[in-house]
């Protein structure tokens, strides 16, 4: 009804939206314009100096070491991606539709075990897959040789911490999705004759598209940022882009390079998210017009 | 394939990936509550000897008490700012319609689409601006404005996922009893989306109680629980932290029950809403 | 007529450049019950927001209860609405919900009891639902307890939008028999949207029929079924014959001519034709599909009709025959009888008396 259309006068909206359009520009936009003029400034002796050079951004470009981590950034990231999307499917659907009498208990251990402490769980998963942790513990007791596996510290202990952290993201979105599709419609498939792979391949999952995306989408952002992993659990063998973030601002104290790194993941993460969003549309557009 | 082999072959599939994924979430949580209760220094595996003696020493560490104060203090305000704020951007975003409304919603969703180490270190940045302007360095404050740009969106979209079905005709219904824009708000409005609010509000608070790299970039000396084992594991791994771990994790649990019991309750009045017509 | 108590004059409203409203002049007397039909997007459910104060007007005035209603909220007027979707608030008991408008006005706990109670027993609801939540009641019920929430402050205007429309057929009538009585009881001026023609019949006082923002008639039931404005109002209930005629002034009344009509004396009076017909133009005879009656071989009547019956409907009380004389199809409503006095493909005679024709605009 036409009493909800406000305008900017309205005493309502202004409570509602200021404190916030206040809060997030002055505590995110104006940081994020900082950063991009930081990283035109240089460093001396740990000090920022205002240079307004393009010498960090040189520097950045120039040096094959950082091409390298941002490049196994991106294919760490994007295979956390992957995994996370395709595991959550089978999950989230079976939560719905196999143990549906205890979706609700299985989404409280789900929920429980995604906020709790990521750092007490990653250095749990330390303490699981030691050398002479749980896993090593118990095989070598069952008649397995000592540490027979050996995959902490290394970039597949890492992966396995990224996507323990990041998949229930996919789970919940995928699952929120699936359990809005109308029961009836995959009846109507099967009905049509069928199997049920089939009608879970052409009524289920293309139903269930946005909320696989959306999960997609946020697990390949924050998988961008980490550094949690890669040091507790890859044992700072092969370190992403967040930790030489972290480091030029902590060790090294050089601020425009790590504003410069900061930007370059930005840019990255943003410029995979509109190729997924063109790509996305581009879809939908298609199916339109079919 | 038969009808009855691709049953069966889904049928294992699907309890399968639900209960390794059950299992895989709770091997780290059982293996720290395992751990909380050895006697020995070293953390290996088969536990020797149990005892509670790391509660103890947990208990008598300064440093301990000290981030669980910081992290209870960050956790509370981060909340109420965040809920406030979030009851309030809920509103702009599923019950009015305004000019710039797209922008709104994108501006107070962006947060949520940074890494948040990003986020963290784009705020440090400026912080550490205002902070040479104004004579502070970087502390709880920091980290208190940084849970919230974080976690408020979460908020805003737990309210607003709560306002979906909220039927508008209620509001006119009170407006044409009588009621001004205050007495439709707290008579009629807030009641109807509290549970929404209770749910932000636990998870706002959750989410801060667990946040690490936002507070590791922001709190500057300041030490929440995460980043306390983090520094502590970093440097060696040291017996206190499985207990640690299992303390924390049993108000946790608390809450989240709550807010499940909350949310089912609340969903169950409205389906017979529903079935009725 | 007495002061009224709602005086609407000149209403304009529109949307953007869509005019959804235009000149709409309206009085309401003190205690009528009116009903405002028409297709729907004919402007009846905005011009009810109008009068409660969900919507600004675009132009014109409105006086309800001797006041100005300009600028004046929803919350401060004196009318009082019942929603379409009867808006229960969902969190209160039925004694919260009927005693709402009372507890927003800050009387005593005691007086808000008395009135619930005496609106309960009014409504015929059971005591034992007081403390019950609306979701608990049946759709009936809930209908009763968003009456008694919009009385209960016994307001001088009540406004009501489509309330019945979800209902099923059988409650629907009991409860408008009800509304009925209940409007006779209290004395409170009725403003009633609906597109059910039926409904307002029984209801109304007076039917005020819109169309595409404008009031294209107003006046009692009998009026709107009888002497329709025009073949919009005719056509709105019901099957309606509407046949081509032609139309002359003849001394006092007129004459007509129609193929498929035979009659011996075609002539009408001054008051079978509505305002619009010019003389010597094309018009419409509108012919109810009870006014029509099957002849028996030899019988007579004014007009008649010869034909065959192509399809037949046993509706309980009645039979509807369809029955192409030419190439028209013509209606007839006949009462319901055990044996059936016609039967498809049979040809037949149909009768009717001049003084039941009506002529409207073509």
């Amino acid at each position: 009804m036409a009493e909800m259309q406000k305008s900017w006068r309205d005493g309502a909206l202004r409570l509602s939206t200021l404190p916030l359009l206040v809060l997030m520009g002055l505590f995110f936009v104006i940081p994020l314009i900082m950063t991009a003029l930081l990283s035109f400034q240089g460093t001396q002796y740990y000090r920022l100096v205002w240079t307004w050079d393009l010498n960090v951004w040189t520097d950045v470009f120039s040096q094959i070491h950082y091409w390298k981590i941002m490049w196994r950034t991106l294919t760490m990231a994007l295979v956390c991606t992957l995994l996370c999307t395709v595991l959550a499917i089978p999950i989230a659907y079976g939560m719905l539709h196999r143990l549906s009498r205890w979706s609700d208990q299985i989404t409280l251990l789900m929920v429980f075990a995604f906020l709790t402490d990521a750092v007490l769980k990653t250095f749990g998963w330390v303490l699981f897959l030691d050398r002479s942790g749980v896993l090593n513990g118990t095989l070598e007791s069952i008649g397995f040789p000592p540490a027979a596996v050996n995959v902490l510290f290394s970039p597949n202990a890492t992966m396995i911490g990224m996507v323990y952290n990041l998949l229930p993201y996919t789970i919940f979105t995928t699952a929120l999705s699936m359990a809005r599709i109308d029961r009836d419609l995959v009846l109507a498939a099967r009905d049509a004759g069928a199997t049920r792979l089939r009608a879970f391949v052409e009524v289920t999952l293309p139903l269930a598209k946005p909320g696989i995306w959306a999960g997609a989408v946020l697990v390949f952002v924050l998988s961008l940022g980490v550094f949690l992993e890669p040091k507790v659990m890859g044992g700072g063998t092969s370190p992403l882009a967040a930790e030489l973030i972290r480091q030029s601002f902590e060790t090294r104290v050089n601020w425009p390079l790590g504003a410069a790194l900061t930007l370059v993941l930005i840019v990255i993460g943003a410029a995979v998210l509109a190729v997924a969003g063109a790509l996305a549309f581009w879809q939908a557009r298609r199916g339109s017009n079919d | 394939m038969t009808d009855q082999m691709e049953k069966r072959l889904a049928d294992f599939v699907l309890y399968g990936s639900v209960i390794a994924v059950l299992i895989f979430f709770y091997i780290p949580i059982a293996t720290l509550i395992l751990f909380s209760f050895t006697q020995s220094r070293f953390l290996s595996w088969p536990i020797s000897e149990f005892s509670t003696r790391w509660y103890g020493a947990l208990l008598a560490d300064r440093d301990f008490w000290s981030s669980l104060g910081n992290s209870a203090l960050l956790a509370v305000l981060a909340t109420v700012f965040a809920t406030l704020l979030g009851i309030g951007g809920a509103f702009a975003w599923s019950r009015y319609k305004f000019r710039f409304q797209w922008g709104f919603r994108i501006l107070t969703f962006a947060p949520l689409l940074f890494p948040q180490l990003l986020l963290g270190v784009v705020m440090l940045l400026w912080f550490s601006v205002l902070a040479g302007w104004l004579n502070l360095s970087p502390g709880l404050w920091s980290a208190v404005i940084g849970h919230v740009i974080y976690i408020t969106p979460f908020c805003i979209v737990i309210i607003s996922v709560q306002m979906q079905g909220y039927d508008d005709t209620l509001d006119y219904a009170a407006e044409d009893a009588g009621a001004t824009r205050w007495q439709i708000l707290r008579e009629i409005t807030l009641p109807l989306i509290w549970p929404g609010i209770f749910s932000a509000a636990i998870f706002a608070f959750l989410l801060s109680w667990g946040n690490f790299y936002i507070t590791y970039s922001l709190s500057g000396s300041t030490r929440t629980l995460p980043t306390f084992v983090f520094s502590g594991i970093a440097v060696g791994s040291s017996p206190i932290y499985p207990a640690l771990a299992t303390l924390t994790f049993l108000p946790a649990l608390v809450l989240i029950f709550a807010v499940g019991s909350l949310r089912k309750r609340a969903a169950r009045r409205r389906l017979i809403k529903i079935a009725e017509g | 007529m007495a002061s009224p108590i709602i005086q609407a004059t000149g209403i304009e409203k529109y949307y953007g450049t869509y005019r959804a409203l235009s000149n709409i002049t309206l009085s309401v007397a003190n205690g009528e019950f009116l009903a405002l039909v028409g297709p729907s997007g004919c402007g009846k459910t905005s011009l009810l927001k109008i009068l409660a104060g969900f919507e600004d007007l675009s132009g014109g005035s409105l006086i309800i209860d001797g006041q100005d209603m300009a600028g004046m909220p929803a919350s401060a007027r004196p009318t009082r609405m019942v929603f379409q979707k009867l808006a229960l608030f969902p969190h209160k008991t039925v004694a919260q919900n009927i005693g709402f408008p009372l507890h927003l006005a800050k009387r005593p706990k005691s007086e808000i009891d008395t009135a619930v109670r005496r609106m309960l027993e009014l409504m015929h609801l059971k005591e034992s639902y007081l403390n019950r939540y609306p979701h608990e009641l049946s759709g009936g019920e809930q209908q009763r307890v968003a009456l008694a929430r919009s009385m209960i402050s016994q307001p001088p205007v009540l406004l009501l939008d489509e309330p019945m429309s979800a209902l099923d057929a059988k409650l629907k009538k009991s409860l408008q028999a009800e509304l009925k009585h209940l409007h006779r009881h209290v004395g409170t001026s009725f403003v009633h949207v609906t597109h059910d023609l039926e409904e307002a019949m029984m209801l109304a006082d007076r039917i005020c029929v819109m169309r595409a923002g404008k009031i294209v008639q107003i006046g009692e039931p009998s009026e709107i079924y009888y002497r329709p404005a025009d073949a919009f109002v005719a056509g709105f209930i019901g099957d309606t014959n509407l046949l081509p005629a032609k139309i002359t002034r003849a001394g006092e009344g007129f004459e007509f001519s129609c193929d498929i009509l035979q009659c011996s004396a075609p002539r009408l009076g001054a008051d079978q034709v509505a305002a619009g017909v010019a003389a010597g133009a094309d018009a419409l005879l509108m012919i109810r599909p009870e006014m029509l009656r099957l002849l028996a071989p030899g019988e007579s009547a004014d007009c008649t009709l010869a034909g065959t019956v192509s399809e037949y409907f046993i509706r309980g009380a009645s039979i509807q025959y369809r029955i192409t004389v030419a190439d028209t199809e013509i209606v007839m409503d006949v009462p319901g009888t055990s044996v059936l006095p016609a039967k498809q493909g049979d040809a037949v005679q149909l009768g009717l008396s001049l003084s039941d024709l009506f002529a409207v605009e073509a």
